[in-house]
């Protein structure tokens, strides 16, 4: 064994709940050896982040008898028949995926969000709860009953510890600041990772006999974004570069309620308690759009409505590139019990307390329904026809299996990647249960590596890596953004090809091994131009408007063109050759419709 | 990098360190524009971005949720992606920052926090429940779970920790985060350890270590109380086997609707 190699049966990279999920249930069902490597500490893993709460159909709560559907909520009693189910939480998702979410996979996640939550509960998170004590539930855009499970508005953040926690319990091993640079697969096996120990600088060759990338998804690309500083896409772009296919990378979400300037996310969970959305003239002009809905549509749909209100000179603030998040009537109480950390954000960044005040809010930038290619096991797959690539699984936002199809309902992603990343644990418990082999490696990949991070190093260039990703974030927002056209999507391509050849003449200041984040920031803007190019590419060519993938010279959905999920394959430097898979849809159960709110 | 004039600017005085190459510790000085809104952490983002790519520092969210930025500014510990950088200028428009104090320095503004997560293991963070599992989830008060709030919002950034004068003392004290940790699981009522980790923590190096000095919660970004904490584990631990018999009590009826009051 060559100096440096480390081996184990199941390394899982990235430490959020998908990645966290698939380590605890692999060591729990008893594979010795399970190591999760992360780039920042597990629990500053972005899971933690989310606010608002996770899906899942467990009738808990209704609307008042006698109130209407948007009346106020109370426990159901005991004995009285629910309001919610399975099949309700399913149609609701696949209508706000615009048909483009695959219907098996669906049924499996709304499905299994039952006994997740319940697991949830039982290994320590803290819900909130209804009076009688059980897990307390609110409304949120899309689903047409009230079934946010939460914890406050810190959600993410009770998840992810809970998860960590068990899986320090179960004895995983963390690689704590260890960066994944490459994926070693050859004939379309997985045979581990290369990954930049942060701290020393040092390049290792980390074989395993299954490998997980659970890293996240690629909203730093554009300039107003919720995401965190890490969600550089790492994970996506380094199985592109290895020849793994990415499935539907033009559907990027955008969320209503970004902090005006800074993008930070404002919970949905603010209009899923009440709150309303006001242009300048103080009009809720949600009922010019969404009339049944209001503000309680779909992220996407709601994102476009603000925009054209801002595009219209509706907007607030100095520039008009705001709308006002409207609070006040929910009342201090609600207020500090449900919403505390949203209005710790407004206070902190723009100096307004919600209680008294409007919030300038903004479209921003926040999930990446697209990514790696995977079945509902989390194996990911090399083409159309779902060859699996052994030994290789993916799960959480990295991942397209597709359950969000073209948009993403809120409260489905905390679901997503705990029930696909659970899945992708016992999936790869099973394989190396069966027998899996450690595969051999050819070469020295981890040399090649180090030969990477010299060039970065030793490059003499004058671009400041910064400024070239500040650059392609400019030209995300302009031209690949919430409303997109052929003229300007052709521009975002051909200034991304401009980038990428800027990026060679790249110099990073940093010139030491240790704790080296210059080299890191190097590499993630390399990442994020690699799978930006992916992103515009299946814009370019789906001729169509769905979901999140706004046309204005295709304003119409084209299910017979376009009702296809995008797989996308490195092809050398000639940009990615792009084919296209079926979407799994049950006619009899649920056919494409219009889809109105 | 100096600016062009017509915009005021920030003087940031920076701790800089490298072991590798450095004897000690020394500040350097930076000018950045002061942009309205702008945080300590922009400006850090700024240096490192256009005058000084070797910088260090950790960051994530920028939202005080991920925990990563805890730093000492102008010898006070809290994070800097909240900070904004107006507020924290002296009168000559310069702001300090150093690395979290008590802890090794890897590089720059980026401390080893070993002995903060082992001390986090080492009150076995996680929750222990009964045998017994409902069907469903098991039933919570919302005062039971509201007794929790003032530990489950911790986020682990280390800024009580590094403010504690008996951590500067002894890494073998538990330490107000670890203790707030403990303090979540023996205040669950599916917690089924109570009395096991009270015992834990009676210890030399838990609760009777603590002095009471309160830095932890003036350092404490998320507005929590470890003291408080730690003061209700003393008294539990002192009527440790009565609590344990109480909880025992609780757990029978853990699957049992909460009866209105």
């Amino acid at each position: 064994m060559p100096d440096n190699e480390i081996v184990h049966d199941i390394l899982i990279v990235g430490a959020g709940l998908a990645g966290s999920w698939a380590a605890m249930v692999a060591a729990k069902e008893g594979v010795r050896d399970v190591a999760v490597l992360s780039k920042i500490h597990p629990l500053r893993s972005h899971s933690g982040a989310a606010q608002g709460g996770i899906a899942g159909a467990l009738n808990n709560v209704r609307p008042v008898a006698g109130t209407g559907p948007d009346g106020p909520l109370e426990q159901i009693p005991a004995g009285e028949p629910p309001i919610d189910s399975v099949d309700l939480h399913v149609f609701d998702t696949i209508k706000g995926s615009d048909w483009l979410g695959d219907q098996d996979a669906i049924e499996i996640m709304c499905r299994e969000a039952i006994d997740v939550l319940y697991e949830y509960e039982r290994m320590g998170c803290v819900f909130s709860r209804t009076p009688d004590g059980r897990i307390a539930q609110r409304r949120f855009g899309g689903h047409s009953t009230p079934r946010a499970n939460f914890a406050a508005d810190w959600t993410g953040h009770v998840l992810l510890h809970t998860i960590h926690e068990q899986a320090l319990r179960h004895n995983v091993t963390f690689y704590s600041e260890w960066y994944c640079m490459d994926l070693i697969v050859e004939d379309n096996i997985c045979r581990g990772v290369v990954a930049l120990d942060v701290l020393s600088g040092k390049i290792h060759t980390m074989r395993a006999k299954a490998v997980l990338f659970g890293t996240g998804g690629y909203g730093r690309a554009y300039k107003i974004t919720s995401n965190a500083f890490a969600n550089t896409g790492d994970g996506v772009a380094i199985a592109y570069n290895a020849g793994i296919p990415l499935m539907d990378m033009e559907f990027v979400q955008f969320h209503p309620t970004g902090l005006y300037r800074h993008g930070i996310l404002m919970s949905e969970a603010c209009r899923g308690e009440g709150g309303y959305l006001l242009n300048n003239k103080h009009e809720r002009f949600m009922e010019r759009y969404a009339k049944d809905k209001m503000e309680l549509a779909p992220r996407d749909l709601v994102s476009r409505s603000e925009q054209r209100e801002i595009d219209e000179g509706r907007g607030v603030e100095a520039d008009g590139q705001g709308i006002w998040l409207d609070l006040r009537h929910l009342g201090r109480e609600k207020i500090m019990q449900r919403l505390p950390q949203v209005r710790e954000i407004a206070i902190d960044f723009v100096g307004v307390d919600p209680i008294d005040g409007l919030v300038p809010i903004q479209p921003t930038a926040h999930y990446s329904m697209g990514g790696i290619a995977t079945d509902a096991d989390g194996q990911v797959i090399a083409d159309v026809d779902g060859t699996p690539v052994v030994g290789f699984y993916a799960a959480g936002e990295a991942a397209c299996i597709s359950v969000h199809g073209a948009n993403r309902l809120g409260t489905n992603s905390l679901l997503d990647a705990s029930v696909f990343g659970r899945r992708a644990g016992y999936a790869m418990a099973r394989f190396v249960q069966g027998g899996a082999p450690l595969q051999p490696v050819s070469g020295d990949p981890a040399q090649r590596n180090r030969q990477r991070i010299k060039q970065v190093l030793d490059n003499p260039g004058t671009e400041l890596v910064e400024d070239i990703a500040q650059d392609l974030k400019t030209t995300m927002t302009n031209n690949c953004g919430i409303f997109r056209d052929e003229e300007r999507l052709r521009k975002a391509m051909s200034e991304i090809k401009a980038l990428q050849a800027r990026f060679k003449n790249a110099r990073t200041m940093d010139k030491s091994s240790r704790f080296n984040t210059d080299v890191l920031a190097t590499l993630e803007a390399d990442h994020m131009l690699t799978f930006s190019e992916v992103i515009v590419a299946g814009a370019l060519v789906r001729q169509e408007s769905r979901g999140a993938h706004s046309r204005t010279d295709f304003p119409r959905r084209d299910d017979d063109q376009w009702l296809v999920h995008t797989v996308a394959h490195k092809n050398g430097d000639d940009g990615p050759r792009l084919s296209y898979k079926p979407v799994t849809i049950n006619y009899e159960k649920y056919p494409p419709q219009e889809r109105k709110y | 990098m100096s600016n062009n004039g017509t915009h005021p600017t920030a003087i940031v005085r920076i701790q800089r360190f490298n072991p590798e190459t450095d004897k000690k510790p020394h500040l350097q000085e930076f000018e950045v524009e002061l942009q309205p809104g702008s945080t300590v952490l922009d400006a850090l983002h700024e240096i490192k971005s256009h005058q000084d790519g070797s910088l260090t520092f950790r960051r994530s969210c920028r939202h005080a949720i991920c925990g990563s930025c805890a730093m000492h500014v102008n010898g006070k510990n809290e994070l800097v992606c909240k900070a904004p950088l107006k507020d924290r200028l002296d009168r000559k428009g310069r702001v300090t920052i150093r690395p979290l104090p008590y802890l090794p320095i890897i590089k720059d503004l980026v401390v080893d926090r070993t002995s903060f997560w082992e001390q986090y293991l080492r009150v076995k963070p996680w929750l222990a429940p009964p045998e017994n599992v409902p069907e469903k989830e098991f039933r919570m008060s919302p005062e039971e779970v509201g007794a929790l709030r003032n530990a489950e919002t911790c986020i682990m950034c280390g800024a009580c920790y590094s403010s504690c004068q008996i951590i500067g003392l002894t890494k073998e004290y538990i330490g107000p985060h670890a203790l707030l940790k403990a303090f979540l699981r023996v205040m669950d009522p599916r917690d089924s350890i109570p009395g096991e980790r009270l015992a834990d923590l009676d210890g030399a190096d838990g609760v009777y270590r603590c002095r009471t000095i309160f830095n932890c919660i003036d350092a404490c970004p998320k507005n929590l109380n470890p003291t408080q904490a730690i003061e209700t584990l003393r008294k539990l631990a002192q009527k440790r086997e009565a609590f344990e018999r109480a909880r025992v009590e609780r757990q029978k009826h853990l699957d049992e609707p909460i009866l209105a009051r």
